[in-house]
């Protein structure tokens, strides 16, 4: 008797399932306005046209609750890092209160990505849940004009502005002392500003939203949800682990090497394990060297989040990523590596990127030796100068400096499983949500000029299913005036590896284009100077494919010859297909040649 | 007297306006093959029940108004014209790779789309202009000639020409649009600028591309219907839907055909409106129209007909831009005619597949074999054989029956009602989803809202939708088994003009402002002068798309004068900028120059005056029904339920359920514990 009063009881907190499903969407929809308000409001390309940011909401207890359509690498770790350490810091938290974040030692991803975190507080002066904003800024008053310091010793040389959280608005009003600060440190600080004032914006949307949420809902219902929602979240984790076999791989990827690094560059190493019965996956880190003297170290944030994105890459997508489902999951990091272990002053300025998929890219790959049809091979490393930081002085526009990260032409989609490439997946934490920059909106609000966007045929990651192909781009200054580009590129030297018999990705070229048309090769990172008449050119790396090329099914090697993502030689040697001159496929010859090609 | 045709996947519909304002309501089946003929025995039966010929009653119509689902069943379908795609030199690959963007980014099972028009048949054209408009590389004319020498060799049928900045300086649009007229005769094509004259190459192309592909179909196709009404004795104006949810002259339709992309379900929201407002005060109406083949959904909050400013045929990111803002309609294959069916592990499934209007469903008679919604209802005594569409149709219940045992009933070892209700049931649940996505996946709560049932099968289940969801309750119009066609008839004649001209605060162009505001204003002039001669009221708006300095979108911005006088106008839309970001965007910026990029204006013809009439009941329809009839509802099994005849019910008249409600055009299930009352405009509201 007693037990089933009290079953019942327990069933009464449920929560009924339609205010269950209301609530998650609610929360979702709560990120998705704060996302939708930056997108539109943003003055930076990096915001508005490429929309490089992300939007979530923390329980108070500091737990990742939603943070729906943001970039993975953003968020996945790191919103709990960084919500901790804002009421560490300030443990008397107030309405209208909003503070800056973008110390990677304490928690933040790299310090480029400023990330405004607004306590909401109800009216009895409780603090109930923390929404924040992270946006990957134009700038961030490094040493140089990118916020990508590959080649910085520390966090001195890298000179970004470091914010461990910090009060930038109470009772609603900015702190005027930190806003003449930035203006002094930040390149064009009145996009700076605008951006900021963006940020502020879709914070306070965000606030307003889950404030509204309390008063209808009440805060113990809402917290009462959090946690169903995080056992939920974590039932699914166990029932999609249990769909993979028990088993373990041990998988290397290496960053090309930069100033600060060994001649062989970066070599990650990774250890996935699957535990079935326990319903558990651990990515061992430990295994890697110590923090270097350049800027790709990971923050601890990035390391985390990067192994994350390679497991929730190989598992069932139906699994939400919040705290719940995080339990599952176990990354282990040794303290001084380069991986996720650094300390202050090791500079952390390019953490999001480089290595970071250096990191997911051997976990998503792991999996497919475990298991084959699951996991993916790897995505294409970035940044090549077709993704560089542009500045300098706007000769149409009364030279008014600008300075910008462009998104003109990256692939990168790796082979997965069971699909080809997604073409646009930017690199592995990105997973392509980030949007490609129109031609016509670059040459608008930048004297730029972009001859050539176009993707290269026969370059794709050959295999079962393919890696995305290489593309190409062209572009220089125009209006009389000089143009400066930095990038910082990885994948020149080590390609994206294809997996279980699929062909690598293509690797990165940039060149310096003089002009007569001349070319001239340039470094993986570089700074240069375009005069009017130069440009560059540059090619992306590609995606690896996944299982062997002579397994791609004939009908869609024949549709990739006719839409000619590859030529009609390629389809016969790599894929053992025979197409003739009708763009037909003679099967008699194919299968010959395939059962050669298998060895068979 | 005014006509109003929805052609829809099943049934075409139509609603007449006589000369008295009073409204009748007919319907006939589609006829996929020819859907003129559909049209012309819709208005037969319209002549039939008002005692006349086809060729006295059309004579006597000055408005026809259509609305069809041609366009977008030919792209959902992949039966489009053949067509190229004309872009600058160095840029094919614009249709491949979108703007980026990708939702769901743990899913790796959805593959990345394929461009709208293959790579085989895109084609560069060397040319090259400037942002500034200045030529870059000048138009190669040999170059062009040559490229229309490759799209005869590959009997291309349209061609969308979309080159960079054509919207700053179309010369070179221009050139090949002239090339192309003199070397591929006959074969029609869509100028970018000319179209949709919008920044972003993505966009504009996206659009292009469409809207040449659908050019020889919807041409051929107007021009049908045009000659076969005349033939019939139509001497008035042809107008047809947009999704916009507007009315166009058929012949501009033709030219653009794009506008009538998703224009079908367009119509609903308009109408559902009208009756959220007359039939219930709730803030928030689901009008969800149940056709044979698709549910359409869509929510109206505080009166507002919700757009979509970025349409995308198919999902966001995965599949193509229209590149024009559209009423915001949500599409599954479910209705009258979804096809019930169990899966090899046991499941059951109703729909998406549709029976559609031929076969039909299986008690039609006509062939088709598979059980579908209708039968479950027609299985469990809600349809009346002898009364299907007012007796115009008689079903085989026979037929039915055995489609149910065969197809379900034995696979899953039920009894036929037992398998009827859970037809019936599953199909509610896959309706429920949809009216979901669009409320509580949007973080709205279905419980405070009221549905709007239209379309002819809403009858069948929308008792059983309402209650699922909790809604405070449910209205069926009397025009509701039309309401797309009864929301054409409440339409507008509408125009939209656009240009881009670019100007900031703290060096305002008035001369060139002004000029472009003049330029637009006379174009909608000309078009209520022209298309616009004879309506009741008329109305140009304008709006400005304003932004921050170096913000990149826009926000539309309406302008309450034509003219810029002085400094004072400047500053008054300033401000109204700043009020409008703030109300949006939670913050202003005083210390920002504004920018003002893209121009539009709105010329708006309103076709009518006065509410919309009463529906009138036709001596044709008169019938006598039996008092009580035996149906089966899930958890009561069989009882004897009431029926009383829709148009019979007074105002004020009420219902309490199980009972079963009459029309001709559709038939309203009561379930048990449910009360249906008629309101004074001649709707059923009904209390769960």
């Amino acid at each position: 008797m007693a037990r089933a009063t009290t079953r019942r009881a327990k069933q009464k907190t449920k929560l009924d399932p339609i205010t269950l499903a209301v609530l998650h969407k609610r929360f979702d929809a709560v990120t998705t306005k704060m996302a939708n308000t930056l997108l539109r409001t943003g003055r930076s390309g990096v915001l508005n046209l490429a929309r490089d940011f992300s939007t979530s909401v923390v329980t108070r207890e500091c737990e990742l609750l939603t943070g729906a359509e943001s970039l993975p690498i953003h968020h996945l770790s790191g919103a709990d890092l960084m919500a901790r350490s804002m009421m560490d810091l300030h443990p008397n938290l107030k309405r209208g209160d909003a503070y800056l974040h973008n110390s990677p030692y304490h928690g933040c991803s790299h310090p480029a990505d400023h990330t405004i975190l607004v306590p909401v507080i109800d009216k009895r002066g409780e603090h109930q849940f923390t929404v924040w904003v992270k946006a990957h800024q134009a700038d961030c008053g490094c040493s140089q004009p990118t916020t990508y310091m590959g080649h910085a010793r520390d966090v001195y040389e890298e000179g970004a502005l470091i914010f461990p959280p910090t009060k930038v608005q109470t009772n609603f009003e900015d702190n005027e002392d930190f806003i003449n600060f930035c203006r002094m440190r930040i390149r064009v600080p009145e996009q700076w500003y605008g951006d900021y004032l963006a940020m502020i914006g879709a914070a306070r949307i965000g606030e307003r939203e889950v404030l509204a949420m309390g008063d209808e809902y009440g805060w113990e219902t809402l917290h009462d949800f959090s946690k169903e929602w995080f056992d939920y979240s974590e039932k699914l984790m166990i029932s999609a682990i249990r769909k993979l076999p028990t088993g373990e791989a041990t998988t290397h990827s290496t960053h090309d090497p930069v100033p600060g690094t060994p001649d062989e560059g970066i070599p990650i190493t990774a250890h996935v394990r699957i535990d079935n019965k326990k319903a558990t996956i651990e990515v061992d880190l430990t295994d890697n060297p110590d923090a270097m003297p350049c800027g790709l170290n990971l923050s601890e944030a990035c390391a985390r989040t990067g192994a994350m994105i390679g497991v929730f890459n190989s598992i069932d997508d139906i699994v939400p990523t919040n705290a719940g489902s995080f339990r599952r999951v176990n990354v282990l990091i040794r303290d001084g590596s380069v991986a996720g272990g650094g300390k202050h002053p090791t500079s952390m300025s390019v953490a999001t990127t480089n290595l970071a998929d250096r990191v997911t890219n051997p976990v998503q790959r792991a999996f497919s030796k475990i298991q084959d049809g699951i996991g993916l091979a790897e995505c294409g490393p970035i940044f090549p100068a077709s993704m560089g930081v542009i500045s300098g002085f706007d000769p149409r526009n009364d030279n008014e400096p600008f300075v910008n990260h462009l998104f003109l032409m990256v692939t990168g989609g790796a082979g997965a499983g069971k699909t080809d490439a997604w073409l646009t997946i930017l690199h592995a934490g990105n997973a392509g949500m980030c949007f490609v920059d129109s031609i016509e909106l670059d040459e608008l609000h930048f004297p730029i000029y972009i001859k050539t966007r176009r993707l290269m045929p026969d370059t794709e990651g050959a295999g079962r299913t393919i890696g995305a192909p290489s593309g190409y781009c062209e572009y220089g200054p125009v209006g009389g005036g000089d143009l400066e580009v930095v990038y910082v590129s990885d994948g020149a030297v080590n390609a994206s590896k294809g997996t279980l018999g699929g062909l690598n990705g293509a690797v990165c070229r940039n060149f310096l284009m003089r002009e007569d048309g001349s070319l001239e090769d340039l470094p993986g990172c570089a700074d240069i100077i375009l005069k009017p008449g130069e440009n560059v050119a540059s090619y992306c790396t590609g995606g690896g494919g996944y299982g062997p090329p002579h397994e791609r099914p004939v009908e869609k090697v024949r549709e990739d010859v006719e839409e000619k993502w590859i030529t009609r030689e390629r389809a016969w040697k790599v894929y053992g297909v025979a197409i003739d001159d009708a763009g037909e496929v003679d099967m008699a010859k194919t299968r010959r040649r395939r059962k050669q090609l298998s060895g068979g | 007297m005014r006509f109003a045709v929805d052609t829809g996947g099943t049934f075409t519909d139509l609603v007449l306006e006589d000369n008295r304002g009073r409204l009748h309501m007919f319907k006939a089946p589609t006829t996929p093959q020819d859907p003129v003929e559909g049209i012309l025995a819709a208005i037969e039966a319209a002549a039939e029940a008002l005692s006349t010929s086809i060729g006295e009653l059309l004579a006597q119509g000055e408005l026809f108004i259509h609305g069809t689902t041609h366009a977008t069943n030919a792209i959902v379908t992949g039966n489009t014209a053949r067509t190229a795609f004309l872009t600058t030199k160095g840029h094919p690959d614009i249709l491949v790779l979108r703007e980026g963007g990708r939702m769901e980014p743990f899913n790796f099972l959805v593959p990345f789309p394929k461009p709208y028009v293959p790579r085989a048949l895109t084609f560069e054209v060397p040319e090259r202009m400037g942002a500034d408009g200045s030529v870059y590389e000048p138009l190669d004319e040999a170059g062009v000639i040559a490229i229309i020498e490759e799209l005869k060799e590959k009997e291309v049928e349209a061609v969308a020409v979309s080159l960079l900045w054509s919207t700053v300086n179309p010369q070179h649009e221009i050139g090949v649009g002239k090339l192309l007229k003199k070397h591929l005769k006959g074969v029609p094509f869509t100028l970018s600028h000319v179209l949709n004259p919008i920044l972003r190459e993505y966009r504009r192309a996206s659009s292009t591309c469409i809207d040449a592909s659908l050019k020889p179909l919807m041409s051929r196709y107007i021009g049908g219907l045009q000659e076969r009404l005349k033939a019939a004795g139509f001497g008035g104006r042809l107008l047809m839907l947009t999704s916009k949810g507007g009315v166009m002259d058929a012949d501009e339709l033709a030219d653009a055909p794009i506008h009538s992309v998703g224009s079908g379900p367009s119509m609903a929201p308009i109408a559902g409106r009208h009756f959220s407002r007359a039939d219930a005060k709730a803030a928030t109406a689901i009008v969800a129209d149940t056709g044979g083949t698709t549910y359409d959904v869509s929510l109206v909050r505080r009166g507002e007909i919700p757009m979509s400013p970025e349409t995308w045929l198919g999902q966001r990111y995965r599949g193509h831009i229209l590149g024009f803002p559209s009423v915001d309609v949500k599409s599954i294959g479910a209705g009258g005619g979804s096809i019930a069916w169990v899966d090899e592990g046991g499941l059951l499934h109703v729909g998406p597949q549709s029976a559609g209007a031929e076969p039909g469903p299986a008690c039609y008679g006509r062939g088709g074999t598979r059980p579908t919604l209708t039968d479950a209802s027609l299985v469990l005594g809600h349809i009346d054989p002898d009364y299907f569409l007012g007796g115009a149709m008689t079903l085989d219940p026979s037929q039915a029956e055995k489609a149910i045992s065969r197809d379900v009933a034995e696979p899953l070892g039920l009894s036929l009602q037992e398998a009827a209700s859970a037809i019936l049931r599953l199909a509610t649940e896959n309706m429920v989803g949809a009216i979901e996505e669009i409320t509580i996946h949007q973080g709205i709560d279905p419980r405070g809202a009221v549905l709007i049932g239209g379309g002819g099968a809403a009858g069948l289940n929308s008792v059983a939708i309402a209650k699922r969801l909790g809604c405070q309750g449910l209205v069926i119009p009397e025009v509701g088994a039309a309401l797309s066609a009864a929301g054409a008839m409440m339409s507008d004649l509408h125009a939209d003009y656009r240009s881009m001209f670019f100007t900031i605060t703290d060096r305002f162009d008035f001369k060139g402002a002004n000029a472009i505001l003049k330029s637009l204003g006379d174009r909608c002039r000309a078009f209520i002068k022209g298309p616009g001669k004879g309506a009741v009221e008329s109305a140009t708006e304008f709006y400005v798309e304003a932004r921050y300095k170096h913000q990149i979108w826009e926000i539309d911005l309406g302008l309450p004068i034509n003219r810029f006088r002085s400094k004072k106008d400047v500053e008054r839309a300033r401000a109204a900028f700043d009020e409008v970001h703030e109300e949006v965007f939670a913050f202003r910026d005083p210390s920002s120059e504004v920018e003002f990029v893209g121009w539009r204006a709105v010329a708006r013809c309103k076709l009518r005056k006065g509410r919309l009439g009463r529906l009138v009941r036709e001596a044709i329809h008169e019938t006598t029904l039996p008092k009580r009839r035996e149906a089966y509802f899930a958890g009561k099994g069989l009882v004897n339920a009431r029926v009383a005849a829709f148009d019979a019910m007074k105002a004020g008249a009420a219902m309490r359920g199980p009972a079963i409600i009459e029309s001709p055009f559709t038939t309203v299930v009561i379930d048990p514990g449910a009360k249906a009352e008629r309101t004074r405009s001649g709707s059923l509201f009904i209390t769960l």
